[in-house]
Parts: C-alpha cells; structure tokens; sequence
C-alpha cells in the first residue's frame, strides 16, 4: 500500500492511496455552511465517489453513478456515530455558520477492494486536513461577521485516531480473503465490509454480493475482520505523522513515481 | 441534487413545524418498559398484520402491517428484460425499487428518489437475490416495487419480508422465504423490531454501544442474505444481535408461512370431497 497525503494544493486536505492496482484520490474542502436544523451545534461532511471513466470502459457515461451512489452511501453509514470525526468541533457559531467538510473521492484505477483504499485514503486526508481559524465579530447592525485568519499557517488540524477503516472480507468456497484482487472477488460469491476503529469498535457492516452467507461465517469474518482492522490503525497512523514531520524536506512522488 | 419542477413545494426554506416545537425531543430512556407495552432485551417483536393478492394488476402483491409501519409490496415479471444489452442468456434479473410516500415520515419527503431510497432498493435487493431461482427465468426480468405507505421503524426488514411474500405470491421459484428482522443497540439493552421514536433518538450519553442492526435470513436453509448495521458497537455485541434478529426472523416465520398458505387456499380453493 502506498499512501501519500496533500497531493493537490487547492484542497484543504488530500490523500493518495495505491493498493495495488486500485488507486484513489481522495480531496476534502472546508466551506462554511449552515447547520443541519436537527443539530445545530455540530458541522458535517458530506461524501461524494466518482467513479470515472479513466478507472474502466465500464463506468464511462453514467455507468459508474450506480457505484459511487453505493460507495457513498456506506461512507455516509459508517462516518453515522459521535465518535468518529469530532463534529461539535466544526461548528462556528450554534445555529447559524458551521464548517461543512466535502469529501470528494475519485477513483483513478479499479482493481477490486475499493471500499478499504478509500477509507484509508479518506483517514489520511482528514489527518492532512488545515481548517483555518474563524473569527466571529458584530458588525454595525447586530450581525455576525466572520473574518479569516490572516496568517496561513494558522489553522485547526482534526483528530483522526477515531476514524474508521473499512475492511472487505469475500467469501470464497469454505474461507475468507482480505483485500481481494478484482479476479478474486469473481470467484466470490458475497462479501462482508466491516468498518473497524482502532478500539475495535465496529461502526458499519455490511453484506454485498448475490449470494448468502452463512451466520457462522459472519460471525469468522467479522472476528478476523475487527483483527485485521485494528491492526490497520497503528501503524497507519504512525507513518502519517512520519510524513508530517518530514515537513518541507519530504519528495513528492505524485503521480507518476 | 434533482429538482422536482413538476409539483408546487413552497419556498426552499420552508422548514417542517415539528422542528420548532417547545419542549426538547424525548430522551427514551434506556431502562424500564418501551412506549408501546413491549421488553426490553426480549425478542419481542410487534405482532404483524399480513395478505397476499390485494393488487389485482400485480402478478404477485402483499401488504404488511407491523404496529404503525404500513408496507405494500407489487411484484411484475417475469417478462421481457427492458433493455436489450442487459439480457442476460442463462439466468434472470432482478429489479428491485423502494419508495417512500411523501407523507410516509414525520416530515414530508420529495417524490424524487434520494440517496436513502436508492440505498434501501440496494440492500433489498441484494437480501432477495439469494433466495430467488433466477437460473429459472433466462432472458427475463422480475420487478419488484415496495412502496413504504407510514414509516414506523425497521422499515427495511419489512420490507424484506414483504417483497418475499409477494415474490411467493406471484409464484416466482424461491429457494425460502427472506424475512427480515431489526434491533437497536442502545448502551447494554437493545430492543428488537424498533418504532421510529426508538430508532431516531440519539441518547444524550454518550454510551459505547449505539447502533442498529438489520438481518435478512432465510429460515429453512440458515442463510443469512443481508446484513447492516450503523452507530458504534463491539464485535460481540453485533453478534449478539446478529443471534437476536434470527430468533426474530424464526418467530415470524409460521405467522408468514400461514398468510401465504390461506393466500393460495383462496386464489385455488382445494377440490371438494363429494
């Protein structure tokens, strides 16, 4: 797996992830919004997946929409929890201004497993994520003005250690595999996606496929899942700060390394 | 998002009075007896109100009623795949499609699909696929619609149960019937086949295990066809719940296995002894 973050300078916060033959980039922008009425002392995200036609024939037109709608939806699922982003810590003013965080996902090659490099990727460019600080002020007639920082490096950075990673597990035959390859998943009749914190917290599951499974299968898989998952989140975390220090010394690979 | 140009809605801001209500939305409380009478960590499910054949169109239809969820669900097929690319030569397609009636929540909803829509039709679809014998149906197509008529929680297992149903009634092979059946995590208690009141509160501790649980299970074989869950709960917990949602499905089964047989006793009276 190879993962490197802040790819794309106009974003607040970005990430790119290769496993494999499956890469993912994954940008985030920090607009200021309104909250959602329900809650309004907290901010949001909001999930969008591309699927585009660089990553197969197959999703050119509106071929891939029927998948990204999919991908999203489960981001949406699994990010659904007090715990995984801290969202009260968005919010600007109750009521009235929050920050609101577009997570835009672009899948630039397919090669199966798409749910964990983008949860991974998703984890790295919320780590690189800068917000910057707002100033909220009166104005003349009572209302609320909100200025900028001016200084660029001054900015809010988020709490990434309890955001989920996603884990797929395919059911081939009597056994599990992790992190299938696409020729792996034809062999498979359904799979589990299991979203695992670093606690060991389950946030999401969820069976995909036309086949059944068995429940003591799903009760392996989510077992070997939840292990898999938690082992993920060390030294994940570990190599994103390690990129973080290196600061400006650090080589940009890009895109073509 | 789409726009739907067709139907008045009033201004973009037009918000829903229940948002500005005085006193704040009940906390349920995690202890004690459930608003409707049911237990707490029982698999108590509400008891459900089931038929076969209302829609005379349909090839196959239900209704299900579970406490205040209305359900109905149409089954079409099986006929000549829509789009001619798509045919498939050895086994059937499936099409599955779940609306919300606009006055079906709390708050009105648009005619157009959302995202939490297409979501639901996915995850039904993918729970009925199973059980279904499409290696039966070459070259053809089945149709599911289910259409959500009041939504009072576990909507999707009910769903689940009643595009089965009709899938039976319409007399499309299946391997088994697929019933659905839901629970809410909620700190260590949990209650089986939630209203909506109970799915929608968000307790205001915040408490380790949180969450949901869908399981679609088909009975007679032990398979289970769908699963999802959401919130933040341990890995023992999900099984646990995993364990309690079979034992609702097992409940439900004979009261299923009873509407279908009276359903075709009706539709094709046995002959009489003479």
């Amino acid at each position: 797996m190879e993962i490197e973050t802040d790819v794309v300078s106009n974003t607040d916060g970005s990430a790119k992830v290769t496993l494999g033959h499956t890469a993912v980039l994954v940008g985030i922008k920090a607009d200021i919004g309104k909250p959602r009425p329900m809650v309004p002392n907290e901010g949001y995200l909001e999930f969008f997946v591309d699927c585009s036609a660089n990553a197969t024939p197959e999703f050119e037109g509106r071929g891939g929409e029927e998948l990204g709608t999919e991908l999203s939806n489960t981001l949406y699922k699994v990010f659904n929890n007090k715990h995984s982003v801290d969202l009260k810590g968005l919010c600007i003013s109750a009521g009235e201004h929050c920050w609101v965080l577009y997570v835009d996902v672009l899948l630039l090659q397919c090669d199966g497993n798409l749910y964990d490099a983008i949860s991974v990727a998703i984890k790295a460019a919320l780590f690189n994520t800068k917000i910057p600080r707002v100033h909220i002020s009166a104005d003349e007639e009572g209302g609320k003005e909100i200025e900028l920082s001016d200084d660029p490096y001054d900015c809010m950075r988020l709490n990434v250690e309890n955001v989920p990673c996603i884990v797929t597990l395919c059911k081939v035959g009597h056994r599990h595999v992790v992190d299938a390859t696409l020729q792996e998943k034809a062999c498979s009749v359904a799979s589990l996606i299991i979203s695992v914190t670093h606690k060991g917290t389950v946030t999401c599951t969820r069976k995909v496929g036309g086949g059944s499974l068995d429940p003591e299968s799903i009760f392996e898989m989510t077992k070997a899942g939840k292990r898999v998952g938690k082992a993920l989140h060390a030294p994940l975390m570990k190599l994103l700060q390690q990129e973080e220090s290196l600061g400006k010394t650090r080589q940009k690979v890009g895109f073509l390394g | 998002m789409p726009t739907d140009t067709k139907r008045v809605r009033g201004p973009e801001v037009s918000q829903s009075p229940s948002l500005f209500l005085c006193k704040p939305a009940a906390v349920f409380p995690s202890h004690g007896a459930r608003a409707d009478g049911r237990q707490r960590d029982q698999v108590d499910v509400r008891p459900v109100f089931v038929r076969c054949g209302l829609v005379s169109q349909a090839k196959g239809s239900a209704y299900i009623e579970a406490g205040n969820t209305k359900l109905m669900c149409c089954v079409y097929g099986p006929k000549e795949t829509e789009r001619k690319d798509e045919t498939d030569m050895k086994c059937g397609k499936l099409t599955t499609d779940m609306r919300f009636a606009p006055f079906s929540c709390l708050e009105r909803g648009s005619w157009i699909q959302g995202s939490q829509d297409k979501d639901l039709s996915l995850m039904l679809h993918e729970s009925l696929q199973p059980a279904v014998c499409l290696h039966k149906y070459p070259r053809s197509q089945i149709e599911v619609n289910v259409m959500v008529l009041e939504n009072s929680g576990s909507v999707l297992a009910h769903a689940v149960t009643c595009a089965s149903l009709a899938l039976a009634d319409a007399g499309i092979e299946m391997y088994d019937l697929v019933l659905g059946c839901s629970i809410r995590q909620d700190g260590a208690s949990y209650v089986v086949d939630p209203s909506y009141m109970e799915e929608n509160s968000c307790s205001s501790v915040g408490s380790k295990n949180q969450g949901g649980l869908t399981v679609a299970f088909l009975p007679s074989l032990n398979q289970i066809s769908g699963l999802q869950s959401d919130g933040e709960m341990t890995e023992e917990t999900l099984t646990a719940g995993v364990r309690t949602c079979i034992e609702g499905c097992y409940k439900l089964y004979p009261v299923i296995q009873q509407a279908l047989a009276k359903a075709v006793r009706r539709a094709a009276p046995p002959p009489s002894e003479s």
